[in-house]
């Protein structure tokens, strides 16, 4: 009872000096607002991560032919993989799918009078279970279809959406490039790429059929999905595998690979190399502000205590004990930093929305920021607010009321 | 007789630094009955001042015993000096010290922040009534005159329901007639049966008590009794209208 009336008494002080005591939260509602920004961005970073992560598979390795820094598929010109490779890593342990595929970007599609173009993608059966995704309708490619080389061909949602406006494409005939191809199914729809891929603008038909007669690449697979039984065995396969792939290619230990090897691991560390820097550069603003907001606080409540001498003096006078005096102390300092961590979690939250907004930085706000900002401006209040409290408290009433 | 206060040889010694130090209270002795009204009359430095710390509790002696109310308050710890200034002594000073930005309630109400009542609205807002100010318990202490101020330190120092009342000059910064004002109540808690001490310089003002004690270089140098106080109450009364205060 008699503590809450203290506590009262203190937040109604504050609000009697509205001007210093918003001066005073200044700092606790930067610091706070970045600390929720920064959360919101990691966070947001990180889901980021993980959709990229399910989109790729956490437990995929891609095998693209050609070496080098670049990024992205291999299309079929720079195909150098071989049959021998695909058996190879076929009998590494722990490997449990070997999908080899042919691909070839941006070709011309034709259905009547409508054109589009579209990624095509001569693909083994298996292609269905190491991608996790069949056919919504009709029939996917088959075991028959790779042997006799058919033109038969699965299409995605953009395709049919571009090609087929409102009717039904099972059992037409399209065309890509000049070949005639039938439909005999539906992808399933997979949506873009965090990247920014659009997954459904892809046709799929038979290994064989693009190898032989659609994009005259015979001999050589332009890229092998590969499946392992565990995410945490994907280093060392991926290790295996280009050993393997070193040797069969008879590389010679100063060359380069002439192949690139994709996992989920890389993906990660990519995207936090390039994030982590800026985290910690907006942490280090983050707690900078806090400790000078809290500085700024000791500073004006030390003032404040000489101010009010008199107020002090006069309390003790009426009776209160120098403990009263420091709790009073305290818990101004304290409705300071946490009405300023309020403020400034909210402040964080609309920073968070409007830079959604502007750049589509995917964002999360989250329980453990709010914690956070109510921690932190707990701590701020009683490290800050202790010193000047204490001073106030060990006032002598005769010459605090002179 | 019930002695409230009993004062036997307090010394108080001010040390500013080691060789520099002010003998504030010189062997003072002194004892005040419950229900008396007494005025402690001195001019500035002589350690009236100090002697009212002293006896409110705010100072401790150097040397020599008091006992207030019967309990030897040397040897009384901070906290609990807090509480006998919180539940026996209510001071009224010459500035007033209500807190600004703060309605006459909430500054009536302090004293009672710091103790163990819960009913503390109503307390303070009888206490104002007692003072004559029922009508104005919302106004801050900058829409109040300067008696209306002193009065609602008056119900501040009243509040906690105390054995004695400190008044340390408290008409040292009003006009002839919100003095007198001031006066009137201390003269009417007396008749209430309250003890009050005014400390002052005025010897106008010292007359309006029963006893007078003098004090002067900080020893006391007369105590007499006042045969016929002067009414406050009846010298307002014949004073010339000037506007309504109250």
């Amino acid at each position: 009872m008699k503590s809450l009336r203290l506590a009262t008494n203190a937040f109604k002080g504050l609000i009697k000096n509205k001007m210093r005591s918003f001066l005073m939260m200044v700092g606790i509602i930067i610091g706070i607002a970045t600390l929720v920004i920064i959360l919101a961005i990691t966070q947001g970073a990180n889901k980021k991560i993980m959709a990229r992560i399910n989109s790729f598979g956490p437990n995929a390795i891609m095998v693209h032919s050609g070496g080098g820094k670049m990024r992205g598929p291999s299309s079929v010109f720079d195909a150098n993989l071989t049959q021998k490779d695909l058996r190879d890593i076929s009998s590494i342990e722990g490997v449990k799918i070997v999908a080899p595929f042919q691909l070839k970007p941006e070709m011309p599609i034709k259905y009547q009078s409508q054109f589009t173009t579209a990624t095509v993608s001569g693909v083994m059966p298996n292609w269905a279970a190491a991608w996790k995704r069949g056919v919504s309708k009709g029939n996917f490619i088959s075991t028959e279809d790779v042997e006799l080389l058919k033109r038969v061909c699965v299409i995605g949602e953009t395709v049919k959406k571009e090609l087929f406006p409102g009717s039904n494409p099972i059992d037409t005939e399209l065309l890509i490039g000049k070949v005639k191809f039938k439909v005999q199914g539906i992808l399933q729809k997979r949506g873009a790429s965090p990247a920014g891929t659009d997954f459904d603008n892809l046709i799929v038909i038979p290994f064989s059929t693009a190898s032989r007669r659609l994009m005259n690449q015979p001999k050589y697979i332009a890229m092998i999905r590969v499946l392992v039984d565990d995410p945490s065995h994907l280093k060392m396969i991926s290790q295996q595998i280009s050993r393997v792939l070193r040797h069969n290619h008879h590389l010679s230990s100063d060359e380069e690979d002439d192949f690139r090897l994709r996992s989920s691991t890389q993906i990660v560390e990519t995207i936090k190399g390039v994030s982590g820097t800026l985290h910690i550069f907006l942490l280090l603003i983050a707690g900078l502000s806090l400790i000078v907001g809290g500085i700024v606080i000791m500073n004006i409540m030390l003032i404040s205590v000489s101010e009010r001498k008199k107020e002090i003096g006069l309390r003790k006078a009426m009776g209160a004990r120098s403990k009263d005096i420091l709790l009073q102390f305290v818990l101004e300092s304290l409705a300071i930093t946490l009405t300023g961590g309020i403020l400034g979690f909210l402040v964080g939250i609309l920073g968070v929305k409007i830079m959604e907004l502007v750049t589509s930085t995917p964002a999360v706000i989250s329980w453990e920021a709010l914690a956070l900002a109510f921690g932190f401006s707990f701590i701020v209040g009683i490290i800050f607010g202790v010193q000047p409290a204490r001073k106030a408290s060990l006032l002598d009433p005769v010459e605090a009321l002179q | 007789m019930n002695k409230i206060i009993r004062a036997k040889s307090i010394t108080k010694i001010y040390s500013k630094n080691a060789s520099v130090s002010v003998e504030a209270l010189q062997d003072v002795s002194l004892e005040i009955e419950k229900g008396e009204l007494t005025a402690i009359m001195g001019a500035s430095g002589s350690g009236k001042s100090t002697l009212m710390n002293v006896l409110g509790c705010l100072a401790r002696p150097t040397s020599g015993e008091y006992f207030l109310d019967g309990e030897n308050v040397n040897t009384f710890s901070d906290d609990e000096l807090a509480k006998i200034r919180n539940s026996k002594i209510g001071f009224v000073f010459q500035q007033f010290h209500l807190l600004p930005r703060t309605d006459a309630l909430e500054n009536v109400e302090l004293p009672l922040l710091y103790s163990e009542r819960s009913d503390i609205t109503k307390l303070a807002q009888q206490a104002l009534e007692v003072v004559g100010l029922a009508n104005r318990i919302h106004h801050l202490p900058s829409e109040l005159s300067g008696g209306q101020q002193q009065r609602v330190a008056i119900a501040r120092a009243l509040v906690n329901d105390p054995e004695i009342i400190l008044a340390d000059e408290p008409t040292g910064n009003l006009d002839s007639r919100a003095g007198l004002e001031v006066i009137s109540v201390f003269q009417r808690l007396h008749a209430e049966g309250k003890t009050v001490i005014l400390v002052t310089h005025d010897q106008e003002i010292a007359e309006h008590a029963n006893r007078i004690i003098r004090i002067k270089d900080s020893k006391i140098v007369g105590d007499e009794k006042v045969q016929n106080p002067l009414i406050a109450k009846d010298e307002l009364e014949n004073l010339p209208i000037e506007k309504e205060v109250m």
